[in-house]
């Protein structure tokens, strides 16, 4: 859920919300068409977008093993998943927790550094052909920190507490 | 060429298995911590883990460090056949099949989601059959009473049989470094018993890279 509509409800108990309360629940309301509606362009078009990123991808990589370049493919298409569901829910932390000291120690493990830099420009080239302006606007944030997280450009891990679980 | 949608299966990209968010859950009616295949999870509280090893001291004295090693080894294969159960279904492919990466990687992620700390395996001993396992954060080094020897029996159990189980063989683990004495890390060897109990004396008086010098001499 939306971090800071979860901590509002939470806040709110047994009192009216107050207006500069409800705003956030209000832009988030309203966002939430055009949410919906990149949501299922993404899911609709994943196989057309993916399959122009994968053949530009090997035309790029010409000598490379097709495991390797498949095996960042499939990772970019479940970064894309994670990064759909998290525009959806206005939520970064889902992409965070799905992704972190997880794909990014593949892409290391296997040093796929280069490829993956080449996948997300090419990603980002192709996503401009299938969304408008506002819901490219939207989806670019969760991309944006998902290729973060991918790449280790993130800061550290946080350990893992009661109150990083939510509890 | 390569086929976009002959990548998926069912539709499916597999992510994390043990991404804490969706491997931990909780019932707060019914006040119950459950994994995502709805297999009981059990928190347990410090005062409990200090408990363990306060009883432990009392009664079974001296013989407090043979019986958490041999507890941990009962855990390690419990563990060991959970992990296995449950990354296969998830997974849709034979341990055997999946990448040691990919399974490492697993395993990382297993060991933190369940609160056990950090954990990292150094194979560049591997040529000469040891493994070198290093975790941090241990709630069992944290809580353990003071000790002039490392205190991770029950970790050292787990790794020892965890590791036996994977590779089909009896396996020993010895603790060299400790949290609990200052150490950045605990760090552990896991090998064949012959190979590994000679160093049981060196570690109250060498360092770590001592006895991995000794070990493979």
């Amino acid at each position: 859920m939306h971090p800071q509509l979860e901590s509002i409800f939470n806040e709110a108990e047994n009192r009216y919300l107050k207006v500069e309360e409800l705003d956030p629940l209000d832009q988030y309301v309203t966002s939430l068409p055009d949410r919906l509606q990149t949501y299922r362009v993404l899911r609709d078009r994943e196989t057309t977008i993916m399959q122009a990123v994968a053949d530009s991808l090997v035309t790029a990589f010409p000598n490379e093993k097709h495991e390797r370049l498949e095996r960042s493919i499939k990772h970019a298409m479940l970064v894309l998943r994670y990064a759909a569901m998290g525009m959806l829910l206005e939520d970064e932390a889902f992409i965070q927790n799905r992704l972190k000291g997880w794909l990014a120690e593949t892409v290391k493990a296997y040093n796929t550094y280069d490829i993956e830099r080449k996948l997300y420009t090419l990603l980002d080239q192709q996503l401009t052909n299938f969304l408008n302006s506002q819901q490219a606007s939207l989806l670019q944030p969760m991309l944006n920190l998902a290729q973060a997280t991918l790449l280790g450009e993130d800061q550290e891990e946080e350990p893992l507490t009661a109150s990083a679980l939510g509890w | 060429m390569i086929s976009v949608a002959d990548l998926l299966v069912n539709n499916r990209v597999p992510g994390n298995y043990f991404a804490t968010d969706a491997y931990v859950r909780s019932d707060l009616e019914m006040g119950l911590l459950e994994n995502r295949q709805g297999d009981r999870l059990l928190a347990l509280p410090e005062a409990l883990i200090q408990g363990i090893y306060a009883g432990l001291d009392k009664e079974t004295g001296q013989a407090t460090r043979l019986v958490l090693y041999n507890c941990g080894r009962w855990w390690g294969k419990n563990l060991y056949s959970r992990f296995v159960e449950e990354l296969t279904d998830y997974y849709g492919t034979p341990l055997s099949d999946m990448p040691m990466v990919e399974f490492l990687q697993s395993l990382q992620n297993c060991w933190r989601t369940h609160g056990w700390g950090k954990i990292e395996l150094d194979q560049s001993f591997q040529h000469r059959g040891l493994l070198v396992v290093k975790i941090w954060n241990s709630a069992y080094a944290r809580l353990a009473p003071q000790s002039n020897q490392p205190v991770c029996q029950l970790e050292a159990g787990v790794l020892a049989s965890f590791f036996g189980q994977l590779s089909g063989r009896e396996l020993y683990c010895l603790q060299t470094t400790c949290e609990s004495m200052g150490a950045d890390c605990n760090r552990f060897i896991i090998g064949l018993p012959k190979r590994i109990e000679p160093a049981e004396t060196m570690v109250t008086n060498m360092e770590h890279d001592a006895i991995m010098q000794q070990l493979c001499n």
